[in-house]
């Protein structure tokens, strides 16, 4: 991608809307290359991994124009070698930036050269891990991974918010009936009603585009081979190559990237809320 | 009697409470409504000593624009998970929710909520150049298109009049068959007229179309590219083909008719290196220079087996390939300032740079695509957050100030992220990214000076985005906007 930014658009934002700000310019460090971003809105901040240069970059919640972040977690004791998503509980005050074979969590405020607090990681955890996301309400931790070098091999994984070292997954979701193939980008939880939202690809050759796309809502008491209870977007929808997935409360809706479409996409979607 | 006696006191009570309300209301209207021009002017009384505190003013809140967001204070960390609960028993009380949406809707529920219609889609309808390049011979300039999935053809003396819409490429090569998506470099063949274009992100493959191509063609030929590989540079004479890639560090040269899986024939990669997130690149074939634009993010390598995770592509059998994230050490992530390193036009390995143009006094934020006027000694510099062309000697080396610098409204330039010289017509051609233009200048223009001419993909005045691969995406609720990272 030519030009990095954060681009903020209105909620009622539609067509070819301009965006209310853009982050972007050399002082913000941003690079290409981000597949993740959260935002914390207790503590009113957004947090981004920089993949290329192995850190965490955390900006005022209204930062605007060439700002530079707040907060840059960078560093040798850090661990961060290929930081490609992250996941923020900000009730708890954590930083969970998973790295294929291990989980890293962080005080939310870490800044600077940081070592993890703890490190979940080891042969048990099965992970593969590849998006994060946390349920502070039920104290659990929702870990998207595949196996290594399986293709279609998607899973949901399902911790205690505070495991670590080598812990078995409390659930595992996964198989034919899941229709988790692919794993398209970020995952997204909502804890009111334990539901966790992923994008998945579905099982087509065709890497650029698919009508078999979806954002599929499982719940966190789901185990084993079990089938979304609601997609979205498809299959056979709008969507043909899914990304990340936010949601919207407050309106009952769910905001959905397509690469393909080079798009956002809201729902209106009040069953899961 | 002693019921009735404790009926009429507490009626007394009553009488009395209300009697002071009464007062209390009448005081606070008369504050509220007794002055003039109510809305933003403080109510001020006359004071009157009584030796105890007494309400001086009354400051009107002003009008809020738009709705209130609900708001939990940076302090209450607990509050929100106490509110997220509530929510939860609210919804539980309800019979819909609690731990786990328990009851799994039926196949109808769940077909209609899928073939359900989004309410918005935000999108940009319109081309947004990312790079050019001239086709002296036959006449065409060719743009690549990083939000449409496009490659552009335009005549080369193309102009786009201030009163019509756009212009209409003479053809387009699009569709999922061409690989096309995230195209972010281009070089012309001058003999044949190829067309050979890097995809930065989405697909690991360089495309090659032939000036017949158009429409949803397959490539007539490809090649496997190193993940983010971004710039790419041809030295005819040789027949070989750079290739800068971002992820990496690192520069690849292939035989410039490569395809397939084939290996690259050199490899410039290391520490001493100093590249860092490199992007464009370009060769001065008159001094035997190859310069490459860095945007400064960092990371060092380790080699040696790969660990687990990282591989984007199979690397397996081949020579010359780049060490990626498996070989990634952790924690060696640095943010460098950018630059533009000059090497010998032969370097492989972990070979230093000649020369390191650096500094504030460089202008440079984000430089990306370059170009080159050997004869002049030149080098141009797409400055994409400095909406502007920074030209250097090529001789520069350290903290240096560009020679010329094209910038300001008139020139029309914004967000460059595509530069190329044609030294034939003498014009100097900028992929705008941030305006759905392209500009044609003369290579020696400088300052605010309007473009000799401008390719528009969209009406004047059209909103730019800028998205591109949005990937994730979040909701903020202090400000009810929707954040795309690209």
């Amino acid at each position: 991608m030519a030009h990095p930014q954060i681009a903020a658009f209105a909620r009622l934002a539609d067509g070819n809307a301009k965006p209310t700000r853009r982050i972007e310019g050399q002082k913000t460090l941003l690079g290409r290359n981000t597949h993740a971003i959260a935002y914390d809105e207790i503590h009113d901040e957004i947090m981004v991994p920089q993949r290329l240069a192995q850190a965490i970059l955390t900006f005022r919640g209204g930062a605007n124009g060439e700002e530079p972040p707040i907060r840059v977690l960078q560093g040798s004791l850090t661990q961060l070698r290929d930081p490609d998503r992250l996941g923020v509980d900000p009730v708890n005050n954590e930083l969970y930036v998973p790295q294929t074979g291990k989980i890293l969590v962080f005080p939310r405020e870490a800044d600077g050269n940081v070592a993890p607090i703890r490190v979940l990681q080891g042969p048990d955890t099965q992970l593969g891990a590849n998006a994060v996301a946390v349920d502070p309400i039920h104290d659990l931790l929702i870990v998207a991974g595949r196996e290594r070098a399986v293709p279609d091999s998607t899973r949901l994984m399902i911790f205690n918010r505070t495991d670590k070292g080598n812990v078995k997954p409390r659930a595992i979701i996964r198989g034919p009936k899941s229709g988790l193939t692919g794993l398209g980008g970020p995952i997204a939880v909502y804890p009111p009603r334990g539901e966790i939202l992923v994008p998945v690809r579905g099982p087509s050759d065709n890497i650029l585009a698919s009508d078999t796309d979806f954002v599929g809502v499982w719940s966190i008491e789901d185990n084993g081979d079990v089938p979304p209870r609601w997609t979205i977007g498809g299959p056979k929808g709008t969507l043909v190559h899914v990304h990340g997935v936010a949601l919207d409360p407050k309106n009952k809706s769910v905001i959905i990237n397509d690469k393909r479409l080079n798009a956002v996409l809201t729902y209106y979607f009040p069953e899961i809320f | 009697m002693a019921i009735r006696k404790a009926q009429s006191s507490h009626w007394h009570q009553k009488v009395i409470l209300l009697a002071i309300f009464a007062v209390l209301g009448t005081l606070a209207a008369f504050l509220l409504f007794s002055g003039k021009g109510r809305e933003k002017q403080s109510v001020v009384m006359e004071r009157t000593p009584t030796g105890t505190a007494q309400l001086v003013s009354i400051e009107l809140l002003p009008a809020m624009d738009g709705e209130m967001c609900q708001w939990v204070p940076a302090s209450a960390t607990m509050s929100l998970r106490a509110a997220l609960q509530q929510e939860r028993l609210a919804l539980l009380s309800q019979g819909v929710g609690g731990r786990a949406a328990q009851d799994a809707p039926n196949e109808a529920a769940r077909t209609e909520a899928a073939q359900r219609k989004h309410l918005r889609m935000i999108r940009d309808p319109y081309s947004a150049f990312a790079s050019v390049a001239v086709d002296p011979i036959r006449n065409e300039v060719v743009m690549t298109d990083e939000n449409l999935f496009n490659i552009l053809v335009y005549d080369r003396l193309e102009n786009t009049p201030p009163t019509a819409a756009l212009s209409e490429p003479k053809r387009i090569i699009g569709g999922v068959d061409t690989k096309i998506e995230f195209q972010c470099a281009l070089y012309i063949d001058p003999k044949s007229g190829d067309i050979y274009a890097v995809n930065n992100d989405s697909v690991n493959t360089l495309v090659v179309f032939s000036r017949q191509a158009k429409g949803n063609v397959s490539p007539d030929r490809e090649l496997e590219t190193p993940h983010g590989t971004f710039g790419i540079a041809v030295d005819e004479e040789r027949e070989e083909m750079f290739l800068a890639v971002q992820h990496d560090n690192a520069v690849v040269v292939f035989r410039k008719m490569a395809e397939g899986d084939e290996s690259p024939i050199r490899l410039l990669q290391g520490d001493q290196t100093l590249l860092a997130d490199p992007h464009g690149i370009v060769l001065d074939l008159k001094n035997d220079r190859m310069f490459v634009a860095n945007q400064g993010s960092f990371h060092r390598h380790r080699p040696g087996p790969a660990l687990e995770g990282g591989m984007m592509h199979s690397i397996q059998g081949k020579s010359n390939w780049p060490l990626s994230w498996g070989n990634a050490i952790p924690g060696s992530g640095k943010m460098l300032p950018p630059s533009i390193t000059v090497y010998p036009r032969g370097a492989s390995g972990d070979t230093p740079p000649l020369q390191v143009i650096q500094g504030p006094r460089t202008q440079m934020n984000w430089p990306t695509g370059l170009a080159i006027d050997a004869e002049r000694g030149e080098l141009y510099v797409a400055n994409d957050m400095g909406d502007s062309i920074l030209v250097f000697s090529t001789s520069a080396n350290g903290d240096a100030a560009p020679i010329r610098v094209l910038k300001g409204p008139k020139t029309l330039i914004k967000n460059p992220t595509g530069v190329f010289l044609d030294e034939e017509n003498g014009e100097l051609w900028t992929a705008n990214f941030g305006n759905h233009t392209a500009t044609v200048h003369k290579a020696t223009a400088s300052g605010d000076t309007p473009p000799l001419r401008v390719i528009r993909s969209s009406p004047l005045g059209e909103p730019f985005l800028g998205m591109g691969n949005p990937h994730p995406v979040a909701y903020d609720t202090k400000r009810e906007e929707i954040l795309v990272p690209n």
